[in-house]
């Protein structure tokens, strides 16, 4: 017998001691193709990984406005729209069949529901309805006339969220915590600022789809006193009494672990009691903004009883990449509030006022604190809208959703501040040019957080599958890498 | 990569590749061992072979206890009582444990353990996915066009009993895909039997988007979904990869894709009354079915609502009348007086008119309509007016005419201005509501209807069935070269259309496809139905399959690790009548699987060599699954309750969640409360799925609601499946009543106490040294309770 009984060689020690001397993901890749879908689950899932390339950021801050937020009236300045105010919307030159739609055919045209601006040194323009954002657009990089595959709610964020327009396939965020680990094990890899009532979609968006479930996303629901399922001890339990038997366990278990060989799962899981054990009292200190300064608070408009939800969730997001948590998913509101079918002309500057403030200054508290550099922010809808109306029965005018004419933009890392790409045409409806592709928004953001999205990938019914499908192209032109 | 399909790659391909796993299983040798003691049953012989070659020794055989737990586990899902281990340490016969497995294959728990190995593979799944995530068989949008209200759990009632009543593999898979397309040789006018209609279920799980409007790509989603996934579960092929060009790795062209997915050409998506067989389990239904009935007519509930309403109503009349006062006339006031049939102001044309101008805006609500309803309107507001002007009619009487139906349509809707009710008043109304709307789900939940598909009419009722074509780049508006329905030429080495089993005059002639192509699937000639299976078998007793891959034995997947004993066990599957339970008797008597789990002699080797285990040096020790942990900490507890069968049950949600059980605009109430109060604790594989909302606990350990195929769970150990143990509700209720439990049988001497958990949770005694700290513990018995529960003994099966 060469080895002591005692202490047996872990599987942890047998894989990711190697692990670790070949240097990341390519031994990951090794064993996944080498073991295929029954990929053995690392030890470890979470611990950091280095990335396939180089990258300014290491972390994320994915904003995402569910609805299908109104390209032209909050980003894309379309003069067309003015000169049709109230006309029947023309045949669009060069459209090749119908202009997608979801309830109406295209009827009158709406006029922006108010004025655009020229901004920064860019001259980027941006709506009035946004005049925070406004000052930032030299940090941030556009993208015009996105096309989603699906011109409906679930599917197309399905699609904007994990690559596909079907529940089951792992969401962006499972995606870079699966590549890159977290810095904190303390904390989630994966964390999802919710702010109410369930995500059109469910809980499938911030899913880990087919990879394993330590890659799912965590919900952090901020309007509820507890943030997290199961994350407080149960009244009339103490921390200390809380902490006297996990000793107990812990002894129990070890003493279990070590009367075993090939311990290694057995080692994983009373480490993972101490996270959790931890967890408890990071995660409340983490939502707890108390000890933000008044500056600070009001940077994020917390006294703004309009903004101030999404100024929590804001605020707390750059809390947690502060504390290493690789990827924060921001939900705006609940039940999809861009999805402006009528009256846009008073609720689209109702969604405007709640972000613009919350947005803009976790920007510049991330450019102040020297984060920007480090911290990928990304601009996020499932859809846009259409230039005309969405239903000639009501007074009140609304766009309907356009899958052609989303508009994101990324800020910090290597992202270059005030350029933009894509074309679309008179009306915003469609892309002039080049048809830019929701994979090639992935690849890049993939790209920025320096993934290479052909390294990324998990077997998964037959296919090396990965988040860009049959591949996207980095938009380098918004891009400094 | 050439994204068109090649017009004979299947062709060539298959002269070439004709190789594992396309041919069939060859009869293989068993081999010869040096320890050929040790090899008990020839799957020993196998796998002691390679262990010989690599220089390794099996591992000594697991203890009686070990033995015992381990097989609780495998075949019911939870582990022995102390008395029930009692029984089989002190059977001393020398078939003591044989005489076990047998007792616990016919029990029926083992039905609910091993049913939902094959739920995860067939996507089990009560609700469609996608916007507001309906429950499977109620879309409205299919209700305009088939009948529907299949309800699901029915399939999965179907897929347990068809493991507890060891239904032949043949016949169990036959029925999934072939289910109600059968007919006779001799008769002319043959009736499927109407019972194999609960097993296409299997057909019916795929995510429906029943948002979709582009029906023909509704219709291609489907079909392109059931392709791939029969594909997958009954051939472990991955079809799916060739929707949109030939498959990268394996024999598989394009053409083949379309030329499997024309078997399933005439499916027309219907869901069929299946009667209950079960007479006991027939008369608690139609006991329910009765029950709600009434109550929806005339109980307590309904009462309550409707005296609410009624209270409502005559509050909101009063504000009507004072809002009217305030302003000029309406729509909404001429439409109120035309309710009134008997009033005097308007002809009967022009009433006859109105209501036929306000049906079509109803059903339509299209700009046309509205501008024919308004003018129709506006002549007669005019009308109205003067009539209240001149005094020929009473301006308040149309007030009596609102209804209760005019209360509902004023509560507020999601976050609008309250006009007419308090915040309370429509909450309360809406907690009434929704107690209806609950009743109304169970009523619809017992009724015997299965999901289900059934044929197209065809000639002479309709058309013929539209050929399959080829799409192009998987594209359903580019079709290509039309093809017949085909089985996968990398197996049958050629391209030839299948022969369709038709019926003797070809009176029905959409039947006959499914049905061929599943008893193509079900022959014992099929060189892949048999070993797919067994392997799954395999992989769910030793926790990774002979092919790692289980739904892929294709060049991307795993080769397998010992091919002769998967093809030797292919072989014993059909000879044995394609009988499961006769395999686990095999895979479980053999010493194979009776190894320990530890292997001091080879420990240090194996981990060099072999590191995963795949040669099986010893038993690969494995975490419970979501289900086992649950339903496990119930049964400890002594609180599970086993009732089997019928409608999903709603343990609760965490109190974090709690508002998702509230309704929301999209999709009703999310998760539902229960008939009654021990449903909470029925076995896991009760709980109701839905697809946007998994149970957290049951997530964490890596159980999802599974939108496609799942032939491996994954393994994670996570921080969050300690907080759901430290703080959830689950572990912590559970550990008060089993610590009753234990204090009843031990009362109060701590020893006692401490002896009596270790006996009900790990089926041992504690050590000397577990004692003393246990004993020494300030915390109360509940707390050692506890932990027992968390420990990792308990959680992994050794």
């Amino acid at each position: 017998m060469d080895m002591p009984l005692k202490k047996p060689l872990s599987r942890r020690e047998v894989l990711f001691g190697s692990y670790l001397g070949l240097g990341g993901l390519a031994f990951l890749d090794l064993l996944a193709s080498d073991l295929g879908a029954a990929t053995v689950v690392p030890q470890q899932p979470l611990a950091p990984k280095p990335p396939h390339l180089p990258a300014k950021a290491k972390r994320c801050i994915f904003l995402f406005l569910e609805g299908g937020v109104s390209q032209m009236d909050t980003f894309e300045y379309k003069p067309a729209l003015e000169r049709h105010a109230g006309k029947q919307m023309p045949k669009v030159e060069g459209a090749v069949g119908e202009v997608a739609t979801f309830a109406a055919a295209p009827n009158r045209v709406i006029p922006p529901v108010a004025a655009f601006r020229q901004r920064g040194k860019s001259g980027l323009w941006v709506s009035d309805l946004l005049p925070n954002l406004a000052g930032c657009v030299d940090d941030m990089g556009f993208v015009y006339g996105i096309k989603v595959e699906n011109n409906n709610h679930p599917p197309a964020v399905y699609h904007a969220l994990t690559g596909s327009i079907f529940p089951g396939s792992p969401s962006v965020g499972a995606w870079m915590t699966y590549g890159l680990g977290t810095e904190n094990q303390n904390l989630p890899g994966f964390v999802v600022l919710g702010s109410g009532s369930p995500a059109v979609g469910g809980a499938a968006i911030w899913s880990n789809g087919y990879l394993p479930a330590a890659y799912q996303g965590t919900l952090f629901r901020t309007t509820t006193p507890v943030p997290v399922v199961d994350l407080k001890p149960r009244p009339g339990m103490t921390l200390q009494q809380q902490r006297s038997e996990l000793d107990l366990l812990r002894w129990l278990n070890e003493k279990h672990a070590a009367e075993r060989t090939f311990a290694g799962d057995l080692e994983a899981r009373i480490a993972a009691y101490e996270v959790a054990f931890r967890m408890q009292s990071e995660a409340p200190e983490l939502i707890d903004l108390s000890r933000e300064s008044d500056a600070t608070r009001n940077l994020y408009g917390l006294d703004d009883p309009v903004a101030r939800t999404m100024g929590r969730q804001c605020l707390m997001a750059r809390r947690m990449v502060e504390r290493g948590v690789r990827f924060v998913m921001v939900m705006h509101g609940s039940t999809k509030p861009w999805d402006d079918h009528g009256d846009i002309k008073t609720r689209l500057p109702l969604h405007c006022h709640e972000v613009d403030q919350p947005i803009a200054g976790l920007l510049k508290d991330l450019k102040s604190r020297g984060l920007l550099e480090e911290t990928l922010v990304v601009w996020a809808s499932e859809m846009g809208r259409t230039p005309f109306d969405n239903n000639l029965t009501t007074d009140k005018p609304g766009r309907d959703h356009n899958q052609y004419g989303l508009v994101m933009w990324m800020a910090g890392g290597d992202v270059r501040g005030g350029s933009s790409f894509g074309q679309t045409d008179d009306f915003g409806t469609r892309a002039a040019g080049e048809m830019i592709h929701m994979r090639d928004l992935h690849s890049t953001v993939l790209r920025l957080m320096g993934l290479d999205q052909n390294q990324l990938t998990y077997l998964n019914q037959g296919r090396l599958k990965k988040l860009t499908d049959i591949g996207g192209r980095i938009i380098k032109e918004i891009v400094t890498v | 990569m050439d994204p068109q399909p090649s017009a004979d790659a299947g062709a060539q391909l298959s002269e070439q590749t004709r190789t594992w796993p396309y041919r069939g299983p060859i009869d293989p040798k068993i081999p010869a061992v040096k320890n050929s003691g040790w090899a008990r049953n020839p799957i020993d012989a196998f796998i002691l072979e390679k262990l010989e070659a690599k220089g390794l020794t099996a591992a000594p055989p697991a203890s009686k206890r070990t033995l015992a737990r381990r097989l609780y586990f495998d075949l019911v899902g939870m582990p022995p009582s102390p008395e029930e281990l009692n029984a089989f340490l002190n059977d001393v016969s020398s078939d003591a444990y044989e005489k076990l497995v047998d007792r616990l294959l016919a029990d029926p728990r083992y039905g609910e353990r091993w049913g939902r190995h094959w739920l995860d593979l067939v996507r089990y799944s009560e609700t469609e996915g996608l916007e507001g995530d309906v429950q499977l068989g109620r879309s409205r949008v299919i209700l305009a066009l088939s009948k529907i209200g299949g309800n699901p759990w029915r399939y999965r009632d179907w897929v347990i009993d068809a493991f507890n009543s060891d239904m032949p593999y043949d016949r169990f898979a036959l029925w999934q895909v072939g289910g109600g397309d059968e007919h006779s040789k001799t008769r002319s006018s043959y009736e499927p039997d109407i019972r194999n209609y609960v097993a296409l279920g299997f057909l019916r799980m795929a995510p429906w988007d029943v948002e979709d409007f582009v029906s023909e790509q509704q219709r291609q989603v489907y079909l392109n979904e059931v392709t791939a996934t029969t594909a997958s579960v009954f051939l472990g092929l991955t079809l799916g990869c060739a929707q949109c060009h030939d498959h990268k790795y394996d024999p598989i062209p394009t053409k083949d894709f379309y030329r499997f997915q024309a078997f399933f050409n005439a499916i027309y998506v219907s869901d069929a009354e299946v009667p209950y067989q079960d007479k006991a389990f027939r008369e608690k239904a139609e006991a329910k079915i009765r029950y709600y009935t009434d109550q929806l007519k005339e109980g307590s509930a309904k009462k309550a609502r409707d005296d609410y309403e009624k209270l409502l109503l005559d509050k909101l009349i009063p504000l009507k009348i004072k809002e009217a006062a305030g302003r000029k006339l309406e729509a909404q006031d001429l439409r109120l007086e035309l309710r009134n049939t008997e009033q005097k102001i308007f002809t009967p044309a022009e009433q006859a008119r109105h209501a036929e101008l306000e049906a079509d805006f109803n059903r339509m609500g299209d700009a046309e309509e509205k501008q024919a309803l308004e003018a129709c309107e506006k002549v007669l507001l005019e009308k109205l007016r003067d009539a209240y002007d001149r005094k020929l009619a009473d301006p308040l009487a149309r007030f009596r005419r609102l209804t209760v139906e005019d209360v509902r349509a004023s509560m507020p809707v999601d976050g609008a201005e309250r006009k007419y009710f308090s915040a309370d008043e429509a909450e309360k109304w809406q907690k009434l509501t929704d107690q209806i709307e609950v009743m109304q789900r169970r009523l619809a939940r017992w009724k015997p209807v299965a999901l289900s598909v059934a044929n197209v009419a065809g000639p002479p009722i309709g058309p013929p069935l539209p050929r399959t074509h080829v799409l192009i780049r998987g594209d359903f508006r580019q079709p290509g070269e039309g093809v017949d329905p085909g089985f996968p030429s990398a197996i049958t080495g050629n391209s030839e259309p299948a022969v369709i089993d038709s019926d003797r005059y070809r009176q029905f002639p959409t039947r006959g496809r499914r049905i061929t192509l599943a008893r193509w699937i079900a022959s014992p000639e099929n060189p892949l139905t048999a070993r797919v299976m067994v392997n799954r078998i395999w992989q769910h007793h030793f926790g990774r399959g002979i092919v790692g891959t289980p739904n892929d034995f294709g060049r991307n997947g795993e080769r397998p690790t010992h091919p002769e004993l998967l093809d030797w066990l292919a072989q014993r599957f059909v000879k044995q009548n394609w009988s499961v339970k006769a395999i686990h008797r095999l895979i479980l008597t053999s010493n194979t699987w009776r190894q320990s789990a530890d292997n001091h002699e080879s420990a240090a080797a194996a981990a060099k060599i072999d590191p995963e285990n795949r040669l099986l040096s010893h038993f690969s020790r494995q975490r419970l699954e979501a289900e086992e942990v649950r339903d496990t900490i119930l049964f400890l507890s002594g609180r599970l309750n086993l009732e089997r069968g019928g409608p999903s049950v709603f343990p609760r949600l965490p109190e974090e969640l709690s508002d998702l059980a509230k309704p929301v605009p999209a999709g009703g109430l999310q998760w539902e409360p229960n008939e009654k109060e021990e449903d909470e604790r029925r076995r896991s594989v009760y709980i109701f799925q839905r697809r946007s909302l998994p149970l957290p606990m049951m997530a964490a350990f890596d159980a999802t609601v599974f939108n496609e195929t799942c032939p491996v769970r994954s393994v994670t150990t996570t921080p969050l499946q300690a907080l759901s143990f430290m703080n959830g509700s689950l572990v912590n209720e559970e550990a008060a009543y089993l610590a009753a439990r234990v204090k009843k049988d031990a009362a109060e001497d701590r020893r006692a106490q401490v002896r009596r958990l270790f006996e009900i949770v790990l089926n041992r005694a504690p050590d000397t040294d577990e004692m003393s700290r246990m004993v020494d513990f300030p915390g109360s018995l509940e707390s050692l309770s506890r932990i027992l529960l968390s420990s990792n003994e308990l959680m992994y099966v050794e």
